[in-house]
Formats: C-alpha cells, sequence, structure tokens
C-alpha cells in the first residue's frame, strides 16, 4: 500500500513539471527578461529569487523543464519508432535486412554512448536540434534488442504458432499479436529512458555544447550557479534540486510500472 | 575433458580478438565518416584562406583528399594505427597525437584511481549490506548507492566543491598542481566524484550476487563446519560473487568516461574530456576526431581485457564457452 502513495506522489510530480513546462516559462516574468536586481533572495514577486543578471530563476527552471521534457520526450518518441521497427525486423525481415540490421545493433554498442554523442555534436555543431539528434542516434540500439528479445520469444508462443498455422499473413500476426503485448514493458522502460535522456541532455549542457544560453536549461544553469556559488548557493541549489527530483520521480514510475507489466520481476 | 576445454579456451579468445578487432575498427570507419560530414576543409586549413589555388590543390594531394574514399580509408587507418591523427586547426597547429599524449595521463590516473576506490568502496558496502540483508546497515548502505546513482555528477561536484573547497578549505577549487600544496589533494575530488557512479553500481551488483551465494550449499557446509564469520565472508562468499563485478569494470568505462568529461570540465583539468570540449566549442575537427577514436578503442580493450579475464576467474565461463 505504501508503494502505491509514492507512486501516486511522483506522479503527482512529473504532473506538475509538465505544467510547469508549459505555463513556467512566461509565468510572472519572462525567462529573459533582466530586471537590473540581481542575486535576490526568494521574496513575493520573484518567487525563488533572481541569477547573475537579474532574471527570475523560477521562469528559467520552467523553461528547463521545457527543454527537458522536449528533448526527452523526442528522443524517445523517436528511438521508440526506430528501435521497434528494427527490433521487428530483426527476428521477421529475410536474411539479407536481418542480419545488417542486428550486426549494426550490435555495433552501436561498442561505442560509449556519451562519446557517440560528443562526435555527433562536434561534427554537427552545438545547440538543441544536434542535441537531439545525437541523443536519438545513441538511444535506439537498446530499445532494438529489448523489442527484438520480446517479439523471438512471443514468436514461438501458441496463439502466435496457432494464427501462423491458419495462414495470417506476417504484418497481421505483427500488429495482431506481438506489437500489443510490447506496449506495457516499453512504457515502463520510456520513462527510465527519458529520465536517462534528460541526465544526458544536462550534462552536455553542463559541459557548454548543449542547450546554448541566453536559453536557460538545467544543465547550463547549474554550470553558470557554480561560478557565484560561494556567495549564492541557493542559485545553484535551485537546478540541482529540481534535476534530481524529476530523474528520481521517472526511475521510480519507470520501476513501479515495470512491476505492473511484468508481475514476476517483483 | 582433457585437451579439448583447453583449446576450446583459446579458440574463444582468438574470437574475441576478432571481435575487438572488427570492433575498432567499426568505430575507425564512424570517426572517418564523420569527418567526412564534417564542415571545414583540411587541406584549406592547412595553406590558409590567402593561397594559390595551386597551393590548395598541392595541398589536397598531400593529404591524400584527392583519393577515393575507400583508399582514404585505408590511409586513415595506417595513419592512426602509428599514432598520426593529423594536426589541430587552430593556434600552433600541434600534432592531435602529441595533445593527446599529454592529456592522456592526466585522465587516465584519474580513472584508475577512481575505479579503485569505487571497487573498493563498492565491494565493501555491498558486502556489508548482503551480511545483513534486510536490518538498519543494509539499508544504509542501498541509501547510500541509490543516491550515488541517482545524483547526477554534475551535481554532486559543485556541491562538493562548494562545501570542502569554498566554506571550508580542506581542499583546493581548482587542478593547480604546480601550486604548492602536495598532488595528491588536488585528485581528491575529481577521484570521488568519478568513482561514485561505478561504485553505486558495483555496491548493488555486489549485495545482489552475494546474498545468492550466501544461500549456496557450500556456504551452509562451511557455517556447518564452523568456520568463523569473517572467514566465511571474505574468502568462501565474497570470492564467489566477485564474478559480476568484474563484468561491471567494463561497462563502468561509460559512466568513467561521463564523469572524467564532467570533471575536467569544471575542475579545469587538462585531460581527454578537456580538450575534446574546447575541440568542439572551437570546431576543431581533427582533434575531436582524434579524441573520440582513442577513448572509443581504450573502450573496447577495457572490454576484450574484462572478457579474456572473466574465464581466467571462473571455471564455469571456462567450461561452458563454444
Amino acid at each position: 500500500m505504501r508503494g502505491k502513495w509514492l507512486l501516486a506522489i511522483a506522479l503527482a510530480f512529473l504532473a506538475l513539471v509538465v505544467l510547469f513546462a508549459v505555463f513556467g516559462p512566461n509565468f510572472r516574468h519572462g525567462y529573459l527578461d533582466a530586471t537590473g536586481q540581481p542575486f535576490l533572495a526568494p521574496n513575493g514577486d520573484f518567487w525563488l529569487g533572481t541569477d547573475e543578471q537579474g532574471r527570475d530563476i523560477m521562469s528559467r527552471l520552467g523553461f528547463g523543464a521545457r527543454m527537458s521534457l522536449l528533448v526527452g520526450v523526442t528522443v524517445q518518441l523517436i528511438s521508440l519508432v526506430v528501435g521497434t521497427v528494427v527490433g521487428v525486423l530483426g527476428v521477421f525481415a529475410p536474411v539479407w535486412i536481418r542480419v545488417p540490421l542486428l550486426r549494426l545493433t550490435d555495433g552501436m554498442f561498442a561505442f560509449p554512448d556519451i562519446l557517440l554523442a560528443i562526435l555527433i555534436i562536434g561534427v554537427f555543431g552545438m545547440g538543441l536540434f544536434p542535441v537531439i539528434v545525437a541523443l536519438s542516434i545513441t538511444a535506439w540500439p537498446s530499445v532494438a534488442r529489448l523489442v527484438k528479445t520480446q517479439v523471438a520469444s512471443l514468436k514461438d508462443r501458441e496463439f502466435f504458432v496457432a494464427s501462423q498455422a491458419l495462414g495470417a499473413p506476417t504484418p497481421y500476426l505483427v500488429f495482431k499479436h506481438v506489437l500489443p503485448h510490447l506496449w506495457g514493458i516499453l512504457l515502463a522502460v520510456s520513462m527510465v529512458d527519458v529520465a536517462g535522456t534528460i541526465l544526458a541532455e544536462s550534462s552536455l549542457s553542463f559541459l557548454g555544447i548543449g542547450i546554448q544560453a541566453p536559453d536557460p536549461s538545467w544543465g547550463n544553469m547549474i554550470n553558470q550557479a557554480r561560478l557565484y556559488m560561494n556567495s549564492n548557493p541557493m542559485v545553484l541549489l535551485w537546478p540541482c534540486l529540481i534535476l534530481s527530483m524529476t530523474v528520481f520521480a521517472l526511475n521510480f514510475v519507470g520501476d513501479e510500472l515495470r512491476s505492473l507489466a511484468d508481475p514476476r520481476s517483483r | 575433458m582433457s585437451a579439448a576445454p583447453g583449446l576450446r579456451f583459446f579458440k574463444s579468445i582468438a574470437l574475441r580478438l576478432l571481435y575487438g578487432v572488427v570492433s575498432l575498427l567499426f568505430i575507425a570507419f564512424v570517426t572517418f565518416l564523420a569527418g567526412e560530414l564534417a564542415p571545414g576543409d583540411a587541406a584549406l586549413a592547412r595553406v590558409g584562406e590567402k593561397a594559390t589555388h595551386e597551393a590548395y590543390l598541392a595541398a589536397r594531394h598531400e593529404l591524400g583528399l584527392d583519393l577515393p574514399w575507400p583508399q582514404r580509408f585505408v590511409k586513415y587507418v595506417a595513419d592512426a594505427s602509428h599514432g598520426d591523427l593529423g594536426q589541430s586547426w587552430f593556434g600552433t597547429r600541434e600534432p592531435v597525437g602529441q595533445i593527446i599524449g599529454r592529456a592522456f595521463p592526466v585522465t587516465a590516473r584519474v580513472a584508475l584511481l577512481a575505479i579503485a576506490l569505487a571497487t573498493l568502496v563498492g565491494v565493501f558496502l555491498g558486502s556489508v549490506a548482503a551480511v545483513n540483508e534486510n536490518r538498519a546497515m543494509d539499508k544504509a548502505a542501498l541509501s547510500i548507492s541509490t543516491l550515488g546513482v541517482t545524483v547526477p555528477n554534475f551535481v554532486l561536484g559543485p556541491l562538493l566543491v562548494l562545501f570542502f573547497a569554498e566554506w571550508n578549505t580542506w581542499l583546493p577549487i581548482n587542478y593547480e598542481p604546480e601550486m604548492s600544496r602536495p598532488l595528491w589533494i588536488y585528485l581528491v575530488i575529481p577521484v570521488v566524484i568519478m568513482s561514485a557512479r561505478p561504485m553505486a553500481t558495483l555496491a548493488r551488483l555486489t549485495r545482489a550476487s552475494m546474498i545468492d551465494t550466501l544461500r549456496m550449499e557450500f556456504v551452509k557446509l562451511a557455517v556447518a563446519k564452523g568456520v568463523p564469520p569473517w572467514r566465511l565472508y571474505t574468502t568462501h562468499a565474497l570470492r564467489n560473487a566477485v564474478l559480476p563485478v568484474v563484468t561491471a569494470m567494463g561497462t563502468s568505462f561509460g559512466f568513467l568516461l561521463t564523469g572524467s568529461f564532467i570533471v575536467e570540465r569544471f575542475y579545469s583539468m587538462p585531460g581527454i574530456g578537456f580538450y575534446t570540449i574546447d575541440a568542439i566549442q572551437k570546431r576543431d575537427t581533427p582533434l575531436i576526431l582524434g579524441t573520440v577514436l582513442v577513448t572509443g578503442a581504450m573502450f573496447v580493450v577495457v572490454n576484450l581485457i574484462v572478457d579474456i579475464v572473466q574465464p581466467l576467474i571462473d571455471p564455469r565461463i571456462r567450461e561452458s564457452q563454444v
């Protein structure tokens, strides 16, 4: 019972982050508006205070939430589509398609993710769009591998074999008897993967090669606040706090969903 | 069962070496491809904007840019294999191999210390948790490792510097080993930050595999024989629980790498990560490709070593290999 309460709290927190991403960036103050009052303590007007250029920290965190969710969800959708297609083809396609696809998927694991992302950003430049491209390219192989093993085991189940014996064409089998079984586990894994993507985006932005100033993201806010942390530690603390809590909530919800989708894993 | 298993073992090592070579070529091909797609022109960078067309063509020929791409790839691999990774496009046009030769020891020293610390602390925490399964000690050790997994190192890093270097001046705020304080004091913060994530992973793994081991028959027998607890945990259980930990060392490489980029950035350490990020911001393509190639190759080699060491530690793997 206690687990259900924690799950509800985590879900509510994530819903708040989504609302914050939608309305936060221009709530009360614009996220780029310099007010000329740097390092204000939290007060009735600036609920979380202002940064070194007098910009409202809360609005900037809101824009950071928007960037994190935008990158996290877009990358996850792309890698779900690519990964599912590759995973299904990896089981059902003719050999000359299947084998190269699976070798490519394996080959992608020869590269640590961060290194491949850095290579792609190094070649195509910095900013939001290259970050999405880079993280999508690094994210799909693990989805493909998961889908492939799941599909391979579904293929031997009675309902599948029966339908196949009745002469059902492969595309029908895939859409009717394979994909519907995958949504649960894919949703659960997606939560954890989105958390990983948000961390990766924040790392790249912290390093100065992700989201570029003046646009804020949680990562580059942490990097900026570092310079003033001795005199104004709160400015550093806010983005650290919201980032850690979001990542924790996503991981927690993902784990809970996974045990709902697959009771044996409890 | 006499000669055959040994033969099989060597065959499997040969297969792994082959797989390692293929992985290296794949990484080389990806960086080569990235170089082909990257904006900028190595020949133009060499002769400068004001050069004549003839000088430019001569430079293209000298760099082999007029060859078809398969030949260029062969030349790229041949050059890279004896350390020629081209020249930086900026500053004194220093050879990339030389920059990496200078930066690599800085990164490697911290990485090795970090993996050592992570193994020591991680295995210790994991064992303590397993021995006290579901008791307070277990919960405490698990909480520490959960914290290590969820708190990103670019959050942990600034917080450590804030507390230990700014508010208290126990540790330096930057990496400046030529200053008066002893070298190790500049390594404390980088090593601790880089070890946090692998430490947490290793603690969880050790706990899980040690709990499994403690339930096995031979442990019950040892208890019945009257083996004292500390001896039971160290020589009997831990020895059998250590295998997944060796496997995890290979996968920890990715975490170490991310950690080194972050640490070198905010602690101003002139290692591989520092130069890579600097190169990306300056758009210095040869330096980006060079550092990525060398780091990728390191990753392959580490995993290869793990693959080869595993069966040496565990006879079960040795026997089961095809």
